[in-house]
């Protein structure tokens, strides 16, 4: 269910129901893949014909096996609060709205316009497959989002902040809306002071908690497992090559409590798990899916995630982020002579094959002579995946994860991830401003 | 079976409209969409992958004295239905009232035929379809022996079944398809891989490109930007080849949806009127061309869909609207609901006469981008940058590739710098553009 409001009221409630069922059917290489949301015998016999179509057109095969004993079996952890979304009480959530329209228009007096939404989720899902095992896992997701827009009459910025996970609205008891509210008005009024970034290469500091972005889209997309079994991605056979600077280490968790990305068990029935990916440097593995597992040889990593019923899973990120490293806030600051402190992103993108990837300025500054001078509008930072980890120079003692509010596409599918970074400096990267002189 | 499946999408939406009004709305509307899907993925000499599914869902929006709640629900059955709708128009008391939240007064005439159906497309041969796929794949090998793997060839294709009913007395339905087939094939530059991706797109069979044309292009742009480098730093001419040049025109849909506007989040604000733009823009919404992606006889609340100047030689005419923007900023619909907010018909940028290598011959120093990567636009200040490849241009000539830079702009500026503008455009997307050039940009290489 989900509240929006604009312009001081609540202008919009909605809810939804998705529900249906799945049937992939793999052969070899080959999955064939059929969903329905009619749940009558008849539509899912259908559904299961249409995704054995692949073992039938593609290749040789067992054939004649007649039904399989399932076995139940428990996921070992719950990493979830449990939400209420079903019956909860809707006003609840229209006052966390309100509260925050209140508090973002209270900050400063230039901000001109407040959206907010706040949205709860319940996902119930059983997982049934050919080697009789049977689980279910059931994943609440909360999301209390705001974008403010601040104008000074002659400039115009905005701001967002959002938070949640897999938790229930009890959440923003401990995490006052008023807060996010004002996080969100802050960025807006400093993008309405902002000055026109800079255009070429220099220095950068990638800010703490949602600088993890870059890892996801410099790293992270690139190790996960179906673009390196097919051999596309840059990363594909370099297990065990230097793949960054010794001070660079990034894990994948699917098994921290609460965050969006974290699941008791993937969709493939496999429990989440913290992955190593890349250790001082040198790259220690791929996030797996059972498919691309089997291809390679080796375990799925509870790696395997979809969107819903509709889609086929595929190997996909949950919580990205690098551990502490030694240098301070200060001392990164205090060393870089001219450059742009990112402090946060509004999202990236990156090129699987070779390995551009960019990311988007939410919140940052320009920094000289190891202060910072000036907010800056946003831009779009361009690098390459291992050239930038190259080129990480300092590792704060600040890591921590981002607010909740990450969403990943791939092939169409979204899926809720986490990210988070310590304080990180790059010697050198492209900064895609429009001032030059 | 097309006409059952129909007639199925508007009796449920009939009887959803009949639900929510017993359960005490005051005005209701209900869309049912049936989709059936079809995509075939091959690598190399395998099916990757074989999807064949139908998706079911139906929209409600109810509003009860001025309040206005939404449902999406796959859950058709008798049952599911009148439960979500109750919870749906209980939902709503919990919403402030809103004098603009109500159902249009004026909708579609009955009988429309945008031609949006391609009997041929539906009754295709499932091994045809698989085929297409599987001879992208070995086409993309065959045209250079560079290209080293792919990420994959795809053919996919739907036939849905849309159907609107609403307490005011509209009800309509229309059928449509749609299919594309793309590749994206892996080119090896020494230690570099290089992958580009191509496809085409179209309401029937016969008006996607076919496949040598698509392996060949594809091809080309995987191996055309071998031992690109980084471009200098600098104030440049910027020409955005076809397919970049949409995800601009993208933009500016956002710019020019009222939605927007009425958030804050437009640059275009306070602008309705002045000129915005050189002479050279002038960009045309229209749902209601024949045969187009972005056609349908009317929109997500049963207006009918229309050709609406957005831009006139630089002049913003009008945003595009929906009912409840219209009434509340005191204008009329221009048939742009998607249902749950405000979307594009066919939105593009009127051709100009010169083809891209007219352009570039008229360029002396500049940048050809042909992709680009990120989606940083602030549209409440109009702040546009993105990752890019493409050619660095000499004296009117492709001078060398170029990669991982920046091109960034404010889109005032820009629009108002658009001097020249292509022939090409093709309606291949709802959202469309022909090239054009931009007078200046800042590009950020090195």
């Amino acid at each position: 269910m989900s509240f929006r409001l604009q312009d001081g009221c609540i202008h919009e409630a909605s809810h939804g129901i998705s529900m249906g069922v799945g049937i992939r059917v793999v052969s070899g290489e080959s999955a064939g893949y059929a969903y329905s949301d009619d749940l009558s015998p008849e539509a899912l016999f259908q559904a299961a014909d249409a995704a054995s179509l692949i073992a039938r057109t593609c290749a040789a095969g067992t054939t004649g096996e007649t039904g399989i004993a399932l076995e139940r079996v428990n996921a070992a952890q719950n990493l979830y609060t449990d939400g209420e979304s079903a019956g909860a009480d809707a006003a609840k959530y229209v006052a966390l709205l309100e509260r925050a329209d209140v508090a973002a228009r209270r900050f400063d007096p230039r901000v001109v316009a407040v959206n907010a939404h706040v949205t709860d989720e319940f996902q119930k899902v059983w997982i049934a497959n050919s080697d009789g095992r049977l689980v279910y896992d059931a994943r609440p997701m909360i999301t209390l989002a705001v974008q403010a827009v601040a104008s000074d009459h002659k400039e115009r910025g905005s701001g967002f902040a959002g938070d949640g996970g897999r938790t229930s609205i009890a959440f923003f008891d401990e995490h006052s809306p008023e807060q996010l509210a004002a996080e969100a008005a802050r960025i807006a009024t400093v993008n309405v002071e902002a000055v026109a970034a800079p255009a070429g290469e220099m220095e950068m500091i990638v800010g703490s908690g949602g600088g993890g972005v870059l890892l996801h889209e410099a790293v992270g997309h690139g190790l996960e497992s179906d673009f390196n079994r097919r051999g596309t991605s840059l990363y594909s056979g370099r297990v065990g090559e230097r793949v960054a600077s010794d001070l660079v280490t990034i894990y994948d968790d699917g098994n921290l409590v609460e965050e969006r990305g974290s699941v008791n068990v993937d969709d493939e029935g496999v429990p989440g798990q913290h992955k190593v990916l890349v250790e001082n440097g040198i790259l220690r593995g791929y996030m797996q899916d059972v498919l691309n597992a089997r291809l390679m040889n080796v375990e799925s990593t509870g790696s395997g995630r979809r969107q819903s019923f509709r889609f086929l899973p595929q190997p996909r990120m949950c919580n990205t982020y690098m551990p502490n490293g030694t240098s301070t806030f200060e001392s990164i600051l205090g060393s870089t002579k001219r450059g742009l402190y990112a402090k946060s992103f509004a999202g990236g993108q990156v090129e699987i094959s070779k390995g551009d990837f960019v990311f988007m300025i939410g919140e940052g500054y320009l920094v000289e002579n190891g202060r910072i001078t000036a907010p800056l509008k946003n831009a779009t930072i361009v690098g390459n995946g291992p050239d930038a980890m190259t080129k990480v120079v300092a590792v704060g003692n600040d890591s921590h994860l981002a607010r909740r509010h990450y969403t990943c596409g791939k092939g169409g599918q979204y899926v809720p991830v986490g990210v988070g970074m310590p304080t990180v400096k790059i010697s050198s990267i492209t900064v895609g401003g429009t001032h030059h002189e | 079976m097309s006409s059952d499946a129909l007639q199925f999408a508007l009796d449920t939406a009939q009887r959803a409209v009949e639900i929510a009004a017993s359960a005490g709305a005051s005005a209701a509307e209900a869309t049912v969409a049936i989709t059936h899907r079809y995509h075939v993925e091959a690598r190399e000499s395998t099916i990757a992958r074989l999807e064949r599914s139908t998706a079911r869902t139906l929209h409600v929006r109810a509003f009860a004295e001025g309040r206005k709640a939404l449902l999406s629900t796959s859950d058709l059955s008798a049952s599911g239905m009148h439960d979500a709708i109750a919870a749906t128009v209980a939902q709503a008391k919990h919403v402030a009232v809103d004098e603009f939240a109500a159902l249009p007064e004026s909708f579609a005439k009955n009988g429309i035929d945008l031609r949006l159906y391609d009997a041929a497309l539906v009754d295709r041969d499932g091994d045809a379809r698989v085929e297409d796929a599987l001879e992208l794949e070995r086409l993309i090998r065959a045209q250079d022996s560079r290209i080293v793997n792919s990420s994959g060839s795809h053919y996919q294709d739907a036939e849905s079944f849309t159907a609107i009913a609403n307490t005011a007395g509209f009800s309509g339905a229309y059928t449509s398809t749609r299919a594309s087939r793309s590749t994206g094939p892996v080119a090896l530059d020494g230690e570099v891989k290089r992958t580009a991706h191509y496809g085409s797109a179209g309401r029937r069979l016969a008006d996607l490109e076919d496949l040598p044309s698509i392996a060949r292009e594809a091809a080309r742009r995987a191996t055309d930007l071998f031992g690109a480098r980084k471009p200098p730093t600098g104030k440049f001419p910027v020409i955005f080849e076809r397919d970049v040049a949409a995800t601009i025109l993208d933009d500016l849909f956002s710019a020019v949806s009222a939605a927007n506007a009425a958030n804050g989040n437009s640059w275009l604000i306070g602008r309705a009127g002045t000129k915005v733009g050189s002479d050279a823009v002038t960009i045309v919404d229209d749902g209601s061309m024949p045969e187009k992606l972005g056609s349908s006889p009317f929109d997500g609340e049963g207006v009918a869909t229309q050709r609406t100047p957005v831009f006139e030689r630089g002049v913003l005419k009008t945003f595009l609207y929906d009912t409840y923007y219209a009434r509340k900023l005191g204008a009329t619909s221009t048939g742009n609901s998607n249902g749950s907010g405000i979307g594009t018909g066919n939105f593009y940028l009127q051709p100009g006469s010169d083809s891209l290598e007219q352009l570039i011959a008229a360029t002396r120093r500049g940048v050809l981008v042909l992709d680009t990567i990120g989606f940083a636009t602030e549209h409440a200040s109009g702040t546009y940058s993105r990752g890019a490849r493409g050619f660095f241009i000499e004296n009117g000539e492709l001078a060398y590739p170029v990669d991982e830079f920046t091109i960034a702009g404010m889109y005032a500026e820009m629009l108002a710098g658009i001097d020249a503008v292509g022939s090409d455009l093709r309606f291949d997307a709802a959202v469309v553009s022909p090239s054009f050039r931009v007078a200046e940009m800042t590009v950020s290489g090195n």
